[in-house]
Order: C-alpha cells, then structure tokens, then sequence
C-alpha cells in the first residue's frame, strides 16, 4: 500500500469527499494517510477550501439581451436562407443555359467546355463560403442514439 | 410557455418566441461566461454572440434533451474562442466581484482574495471549479457538459483547486480554518 503515490491518494479521496469513486478504495487510502501526514496536511487544506467553494455562489447576470439579439435575428435568417437559395437558382439558370448551349446541333465545343459546369458549382459553393462534403458531425450522432 | 414550446415556434418562423428563451437563460448565461472570460464585458459579448449561434443552430436540438446543457456547449465555444482570439485577456479588476456574488460566509476582504485567485486561473480550471462549487454538477454532469470523461474531471479539479490554494497562500488569506 504504501508504493501508492501521494498525489493519487490525495486526488482519490478528494473526488471520494465530491461524491465520486475512484479507483482507490477508501480502504487504500486510509492506509496510505495513516502512515503520510504530507498528505494528511494537503487533504486538510483542500477539503477546507473545497468546504469554502460550497458555501459560495454565482454572481448571476442582471444585463437584458434580448434587444440586442433581436435586432440581429432578421439578419440570421437573410444569410442563412435568403442569400442561399438565391445564390442556387442563379446555378440552376446557368446550368440550364450552359445545357441548351450544348444542345444547339452542329456546334463542335472544345473538350474544356465540359469543365464549364464543375467550374460554375464550385463558384456557387465558394461565393456561399460552404463546403459541399462537411458532414454535421452533431446531426450524424444525433441519428445514432 | 414552455422552452419546447418557444422552440416550436422558433423554428416556424417566430422570432419573438426566442424573447423567452433568452429571458429566462441570460442571467445564467452571463454568469459562466464571466467565470471563463474573467471579464464581464467579454461575458456580455459572448453570450450574445451564443445566442444568435443557438438560434442558427434550433434545428439541431433534441427536444427530449433540455436546452441550457445543449446551449452551454455552443456558450463556451463561443467565450473559448473569444478568449484565444486576444494575444493578453484583460481581467476585471478583482475589486468588482463579477464571478462571486457577495457571501455572508466569508468575510468581504477574504471574498476579494478569493475572486482575485480565480481570476489568477485558467479558464478552464476557473470554468471546472465554479461549476463544480457554485451549481454543485456532479463528475457524471461535469463529464457530460465538458466532453471529458470522469477521470478527467477527477485529475483537473484537483489541480485545479491546488493552484487555487497555492494563488490563496500567496496573497495571504486567512479565510480557511487550516494554514494554508
């Protein structure tokens, strides 16, 4: 018992006194105190303070937000949506132009004018500041549980 | 109303349903970010920002799960990236108490010290120990709201609260039973 390092005896029995078990039995950690007052002293001080700690509380907020984040939720919504979806439908018209331009009969296009499409998406993603391939790690966890 | 019932309508369009959801978190709200930020102007700045982050992100939210846990995640995201994005963190000036409120257990000269040490912390240690001691989380709440398992908790509280008596012996303080 006494190859047991100070500091793990002393975390154990702190976390012990916060409800929580360790490892460590509490029996381990008797023996070890019995024959260690370094740690008997730093267990003292600790749980004194951690018994100050408890009689404390949070200065709470008296501040009121809401006009604040009021003002700016409009704003969300406009970037999030209205700037998307209208940034999509000028895609979607290009693309279509670009595909009745390849339709039109006799017309022989270079091979790099079928790079036009890819190019005019990763304009649209770029502009929009999104990452098409980003998978929502929260919504992925979310559809597991 | 209740929180499900705001987000509901939050998430139909209404924006004056989240009126009540910031009404009824911001006092709360405030209070953590300046125990991480040290700072309540900081704080103020940051909840704000946590709210409008919230509001983007309703969609996401569980609604059999509760809302403040859910929020306090995107609350620190936002006070730790405030935080790191200043090269020096201007602290209060510990004579304001902005992370205790005033307490009759202690004496108001100890209260003061006591401030001034959590102020001397990392946020993360600041954020760990008044969690802990000031709305009283278990390991199994601090683990969840953290991302970190319970040993984890178990090993940076302790450190935590060393440094914390170590700052408290430094400035003299006699607000302990035992001589630190």
């Amino acid at each position: 018992m006494s190859d047991l390092k100070c500091e793990s005896v002393s975390m154990a029995a702190m976390a012990i006194a916060d409800g929580y078990q360790p490892e460590l039995s509490s029996q381990q950690i008797e023996i070890h105190l019995a024959s260690c007052a370094n740690c008997r002293e730093e267990l003292g001080q600790l749980q004194e303070l951690s018994s100050l700690l408890d009689t404390q509380e949070r200065r709470l907020g008296t501040e009121t937000l809401w006009l604040k984040i009021e003002r700016r939720l409009p704003e969300v919504n406009r970037t999030s949506t209205s700037r998307g979806s209208a940034s999509f439908m000028v895609l979607g018209a290009l693309l279509l132009g670009y595909r009745l331009v390849e339709l039109i009969p006799d017309r022989d296009f270079s091979f790099l004018f079928k790079f036009v499409p890819v190019l005019l998406v990763i304009a649209a993603f770029s502009y929009l500041r999104e990452n098409p391939f980003k998978i929502n790690s929260e919504l992925s966890l979310e559809g597991e549980s | 109303m209740d929180d499900n019932a705001a987000i509901e309508r939050c998430r139909a369009g209404d924006n004056e349903a989240f009126r009540h959801i910031v009404e009824r978190y911001q006092a709360e709200a405030i209070g953590h970010a300046t125990a991480i930020l040290g700072n309540r102007e900081d704080a103020l700045d940051a909840v704000q920002e946590a709210f409008i982050d919230a509001f983007q992100a309703l969609d996401q939210l569980d609604l059999n799960r509760r809302f403040y846990p859910w929020f306090y995640v995107v609350l620190r995201n936002r006070c730790y990236k405030l935080a790191h994005g200043r090269q020096k963190r201007e602290m209060s000036n510990a004579d304001d108490m902005e992370i205790l409120a005033a307490a009759a257990t202690i004496r108001p000269e100890n209260s003061m010290l006591l401030e001034q040490a959590m102020l001397e912390l990392s946020a993360e240690d600041r954020e760990l120990i008044t969690l802990r001691h000031l709305d009283g989380l278990s390991y199994q709440e601090l683990a969840e709201r953290l991302g970190v398992p319970q040993g984890t908790i178990m090993s940076r509280l302790y450190h935590g609260r060393k440094k914390l008596r170590d700052r408290l012996a430094r400035l003299s303080f006699t607000g302990l039973k035992v001589e630190l």
